[in-house]
């Protein structure tokens, strides 16, 4: 007995040494070299382009179907063409005329044809899911088509801005032989697009395999496949990244994790201006906000700077307009009426002013996860700023996203919310929040504010167009329904060995991974 | 109750007859929670710019709108033909969620069920014949100081330790994600399809994977094995016949080994039937750990995005699961024990 | 009559005896299951006074961060001012391991009225009175039980997670769903096995009312179950809120600091190598749970006849007419 004990034991002993030392030499597998591994935390909800709205699935859906216009990359942020070889209006900007490129193969060997145009437009509209984007469509009437290479938008109003919701992923191109008229193509079934790559194999919240595109039209892509892997935590991400198990991660990973990967050899964190932006949204019917006293008091409060370095480690920057930084048409007006800095002073004085009694309650809400894990340290912050004035007395509560986007202005008297634009055009930072029609369900309307947006969108040149649209931010500001906070960077990150990242990086925050190679 | 001399056939047949009213009382409560949660199930499993005539064209379609013991019914007859409903947030059947993910939960909690088993049966026993010295002592500390941790904490030490600091093993999914990628998918247990595939370097690569979580949930398992094992042990070194086997001057040693140890096992496999409710709970703290593509992760996936179909699918499955497995048990308790039976 | 009287002679002598009944057998042990017992009953007992005199205890607020007109560090490693080290919203890590003892001792507690609230009573009557209420109810226990526990509680928070204002009542009821069953099952078996107890056939047939019968004899037996089951239930609660804390279904953090809540928080700490924001709350939890599960195992040595060890105690003949019958 006590023989065979020994035994045993050394040889347990034994099998482990062996299994340990054969793991450490083999800790790393060996890749293939064309092909780029990306993590995300991002999820996807259906490649079907007329049911997703959602970053996760547009990672996926942009690299292997295209549109008629494209926007970007780098600095060529204005519409240009991709299926369409030009798009112009025709008579009145309610018409729009578009020509097709022509020998433009889908992926299973169809031609591309105005045929699928029009099928992907009528579609979209029919389905109408709610976790799509046919919303942006409000605007069109009706497709037609003219012969193969030619498409006819009708729109219902004037439209100046129509190409740029051609960019928009709502406008997707599919084949109208593959995919049903009625309703959407499952995930896991046959996808069939002219973009850069094939989706070849996709395991619902694991994998999304990308393969070249043999029929594509256009440059073949740097790469020879792109894997996406998607993960629930990003700390097992940044684990993974470290070891090479994934060659880049795009979306998302905590401030804290960026700053220790920026210190890290063999690491590169790539950052460049993104066009997503975070805001701070009041009720104003209810109280304690319906008084715009208190809404400029929180106005006067906010502690951008406090954020953007605590919370964020400078991988923000505060935002004084909602309207994204860089873009055209852009004005400071939270800085030029509230100041670039809070102040307890300004804010007592205007609460004063009104007879409003101090400290006013109320509960603030926030989202744990959607936004990023950082949105319980920002939103301390931001009840440490009311609360520590003095002038406030608020309790936070928080919601999942689904939930929380559910009730935004039914239960949520004060509440965070982002964006990320549908297309990269001030007027995408204006009218889904202010005009009739916004989505905020917060109660604000202004008849000021809807005149200015029908100006906007019928203005017939782009100086008469911004020149309302920069009207339009300071009337927000006056009115003070929201209040922008920050604004955000694109960040990637990858092993140094990946290039091509920072030609991907724009504001349009589109993840292209064709430019991707690895050495 | 004391019928003695039943068969097995009547045992099987009254234990299967019980086995009707406990499902349909576990399916009952399962539609009537969902029912119960406040506020619409579709508006909130959607959300954003939705408007009103689109949830109803939703509500339509998933059934929300008929009255309620029409969905109950349906929601039966659904199940007994297999079908647990497609998930609203991305539209897939739950059947097939639990195919694809439910092998890679089977190769987690089979793997930790082995760790756990080996665990528990080894410190157990020792415990148990070396009672009240320093290995009873080190074996009970270890069982309790095992199950006293939290998997999540357990599993992240873990990371830390072999992943971060001494960078031996990977700390993530269930294969790296080229293999992953290349490996042909049969039955969705990535360790089977390997060996299907004769590809022993994807096997090799799947197996480093697996060290850590299944070791992770597997210890704080043994954990609670161990207690169970050793108080067994005790229990028949203190039973009649092994008395008498020391009457007749058999060596303790043989004593111990044949007798007592041998008897101690056979209540293993009713512990084991009873860790089956733990381990897939465990099972969801430690996918989520190890961000390990199993069901765990899939339902708190469908929980947070308050996917009331894809939630109520899953735990259905899982009850039934779990109603399956008390039933083979009992059945192969019955089997062993006559006593046992009613 | 004699039983009758026997019993009343015994309620008669009072609590001290019967408190002296209970103590004896903890009196009696020795050797490991002393030591047990005792280190189990010291960790618990720390950490009870942790969690009711945190006010004083605590150096800081949970969610404090500031103090005397400037911020705290953030991230800042175990030092002199702050002993186990700053969090990530610079909070106090030494004060929320402390706040959190509290939460989860409230938790716990809450969880155990209210099961005892149901699961006792349920138990005794159904045990007691048997018949179709009685088949009814386990078949619904067995049911809930068949559950597995940690997805029962998350369900269960999730569904009243947006009606219950108060998350801490919401893990509590959520726990409670879960340990039920196991109350009701125990205390329902033990009646049962009373019932047939010819003291208490004696006074059926003399005609006592049932809730009679079941207060004299039947309730204190049960009860002596209770406090061991408890006292492992009470471990195991600990564990399934750091669970749902760990997932967010728990306390929630603008409520009051849970264990479980900032070890998943510290997750991406750790990959930065930031050790401290999850090490100690993740030991907290260990450490408690130990020290229940010791008093829990301790107090089953003593209880459990199989498993008792008693002291040998000299024998001593009673004389002539002392006749005191145990």
């Amino acid at each position: 007995m006590k023989g065979k004990w020994r035994f045993l034991v050394a040889s347990a002993g034994l099998a482990a040494a062996a299994l340990v030392a054969v793991t450490a030499a083999t800790a790393r597998t060996s890749a293939s070299s064309a092909i780029i591994v990306d993590g995300t935390t991002d999820t996807v909800t259906n490649i079907d382009p007329a049911g997703n709205y959602d970053f996760g699935t547009k990672a996926v859906d942009f690299m292997i179907f295209e549109r008629l216009l494209d926007s970007g990359p780098g600095k060529s942020l204005a519409p240009h063409p991709s299926l369409a070889t030009k798009c112009a209006s025709v008579g009145s900007l309610k018409t729009w005329s578009c020509t097709l490129r022509k020998g433009v193969k889908f992926s299973n060997g169809d031609a591309f044809t105005s045929a699928d145009v029009k099928f992907s437009f009528d579609r979209s509209i029919k389905i109408a899911d709610p976790s799509g984007i046919s919303s942006l469509f409000a605007n069109l009437k009706s497709v037609t088509t003219d012969g193969d290479y030619s498409v006819i938008f009708h729109l219902k109003n004037p439209e100046a801005t129509w190409p740029n919701i051609l960019t928009t992923p709502a406008a997707q191109i599919v084949d109208h032989n593959v995919y049903p008229a009625d309703k959407l193509q499952p995930s896991t079934s046959e996808q069939v697009g002219t973009g850069p790559y094939v989706l070849s194999t996709y395991t619902p919240g694991q994998q999304a395999v990308l393969k070249p595109n043999p029929s594509y039209w256009g440059p073949k892509p740097a790469n020879g496949g792109v894997i996406i892997n998607y993960y629930t935590k990003s700390s097992t991400m940044k684990l993974a990244l470290e070891k090479g198990e994934i060659d880049m991660a795009f979306e998302t990973f905590t401030p804290t994790e960026i700053v220790s990967l920026q210190k890290e050899k063999g690491i590169k964190v790539h950052q460049g201006r993104a066009a997503s932006i975070r805001y701070f949204v009041m009720d104003t019917n209810r109280a304690p906000t319906n008084n715009i006293a208190v809404r400029k008091a929180i106005a006067y409060l906010m502690p951008r700077q406090t954020i953007a370095s605590r919370v964020y480690h400078g991988q923000v920057v505060p935002l004084y307009s909602m309207v994204a930084a860089g873009l055209p048409g852009h004005i400071d007006a939270f800085a030029s009426m509230y100041g670039t800095n809070p102040s307890k002073a300004k804010a007592a004085a205007v609460l004063r002013a009104a007879g409003v009694k101090t400290p006013v309650t109320g509960q603030v809400w926030y989202t744990p996860s959607h936004y990023g894990d950082a949105s319980a340290d920002e939103y301390a912050e931001i009840q440490r700023a009311l609360n520590g004035s003095g002038l406030f007395k608020v309790s936070l509560k928080t919601a999942e996203w689904a939930q929380y986007v559910r009730t935004l202005g039914t239960t949520k008297g004060l509440f965070q919310m982002g964006w990320f634009p549908d297309y990269v055009d001030a007027e995408n930072y204006l009218l889904p929040f202010y005009p009739k029609g916004q989505f905020l369900e917060n109660g604000y309307t202004s008849t000021k504010m809807n005149a200015l947006a029908v100006k906007e969108q019928g203005a017939a040149t782009v100086k008469a167009r911004l020149a309302v649209v920069k009207q339009m931010q300071v009337l927000a500001a006056k009115d003070v329904p929201i209040v922008p906070v920050w604004q955000g960077n694109m960040i990637v990150v990858s092993r140094s060995n990946v290039q091509g990242i920072d030609k991907t990086l724009d504001p349009t925050f589109t993840m292209r991974f064709n430019l991707l190679s690895k050495s | 109750m004391s019928n003695s001399g039943t068969s097995l056939k009547t045992y099987a047949l009254t234990r299967l007859a019980l086995v009707v009213p406990m499902v349909l009382i576990l399916l009952t409560l399962v539609f009537l929670l969902m029912r119960v949660a406040p506020g619409d199930p579709i508006s909130a499993a959607l959300g954003g710019h939705v408007p009103a005539s689109v949830i109803n064209q939703i509500r339509h379609q998933v059934g929300f709108d008929k009255p309620l013991y029409v969905q109950y019914g349906d929601y039966l007859w659904d199940i007994v033909r297999g079908n647990f409903g497609t998930t609203i947030t991305d539209r897939r059947p739950v059947s097939s969620i639990i195919v694809e993910n439910g092998g890679a939960t089977l190769e987690l909690t089979i793997a930790a069920g082995l760790v756990a088993i080996t665990i528990g049966v080894v410190v157990g026993l020792l415990a148990g014949r070396y009672r009240d010295t320093w290995v009873d002592v080190g074996g009970r500390m270890f069982g309790i100081v095992a199950y006293a941790m939290p998997v999540f904490f357990l599993g992240f030490l873990a990371q830390l330790f072999f992943g971060v600091y001494l960078g031996w093993l990977p700390v993530s999914g269930q294969a790296s994600p080229i293999t992953q990628a290349f490996l042909p998918v049969h039955t969705h247990i990535l360790f089977i399809d390997a060996i299907w595939a004769r590809n022993w370097a994807a096997l090799w690569d799947i197996t480093r994977h697996l060290i850590l979580p299944a070791m992770t949930l597997g210890i704080v398992i043994g954990g609670i094995f161990i207690r169970l094992v050793r108080v067994n042990v005790i229990r028949s070194l203190k039973d009649d016949y092994v008395e008498a086997a020391r009457a007749r001057g058999i060596g303790e040693r043989s004593v111990v080994y044949h007798h007592a140890f041998r008897n101690a096992l056979v209540p293993v496999v009713t512990v084991v039937g009873l860790q089956m409710a733990l381990l897939l709970g465990g099972a969801i703290l430690t996918e989520e750990t190890f961000n390990w593509p199993g069901i765990g992760q899939t339902l708190v996936k469908y929980l947070e995005n308050r996917d009331y179909v894809g939630v109520q699918g899953i735990i259905v499955v899982f009850a039934l699961i779990v109603v399956f497995f008390s039933l083979v048990i009992d059945f192969v308790n019955a089997f062993i024990d006559p006593r046992i039976r009613y | 009559m004699a039983a009758v009287g026997a019993a009343a002679r015994s309620s008669r002598r009072g609590f001290g005896s019967r408190l002296r009944k209970l103590w004896s057998p903890i009196a009696e042990t020795q050797g490991l299951a002393r030591v047990m017992l005792v280190a189990g009953a010291v960790i618990t007992f720390f950490f009870v006074v942790l969690a009711l005199f945190g006010r004083w205890i605590a150096p800081y607020g949970f969610s404090q961060y500031q103090a005397g007109g400037h911020r705290f560090p953030q991230l800042a490693p175990p030092s002199g001012a702050h002993l186990m080290g700053t969090t990530v919203e610079s909070d106090d890590v030494l004060s929320r391991i402390v706040w959190g003892a509290q939460t989860e001792l409230k938790v716990v507690v809450l969880a155990l009225v209210f099961s005892l609230m149901l699961g006792v009573p349920l138990g005794l009557l159904s045990g007691y009175f048997g018949g179709v209420w009685d088949r009814g109810l386990v078949l619904v226990m067995d049911a809930f039980f068949a559950f597995p526990p940690l997805l029962l509680a998350i369900v269960i928070a999730f569904l009243l997670g947006s009606t219950v204002s108060s998350s801490v009542v919401t893990a509590a009821i959520a726990i409670t769903v879960v340990y039920v069953p196991q109350y009701f099952r125990v205390v329902r078996n033990h009646v049962i096995s009373l019932r047939e107890e010819t003291y208490v056939e004696a006074a059926r047939a003399l005609g006592a009312r049932p809730f009679r019968i079941i207060h004299k004899y039947v309730f204190f037996n049960v009860v002596q179950n209770v406090p061991v089951i408890a006292t492992l239930n009470a471990a195991d609660a600990i564990l399934l809120l750091a669970a749902l804390g760990f997932l967010g279904y728990g306390v929630q953090p603008t409520e009051a600091a849970e264990w479980g809540y900032d070890v998943q928080r510290a997750l991406s700490d750790a990959t930065t190598g930031i050790w401290w924001t999850g090490l100690f709350p993740g030991l907290a939890i260990v450490i408690l749970v130990t020290g229940i599960t010791l008093l829990g195992e301790g107090l089953n040595e003593t209880i459990n006849p199989v498993l008792r060890k008693r002291r040998v105690v000299k024998v001593v003949f009673p004389g002539k007419g002392t006749g005191r019958v145990e």
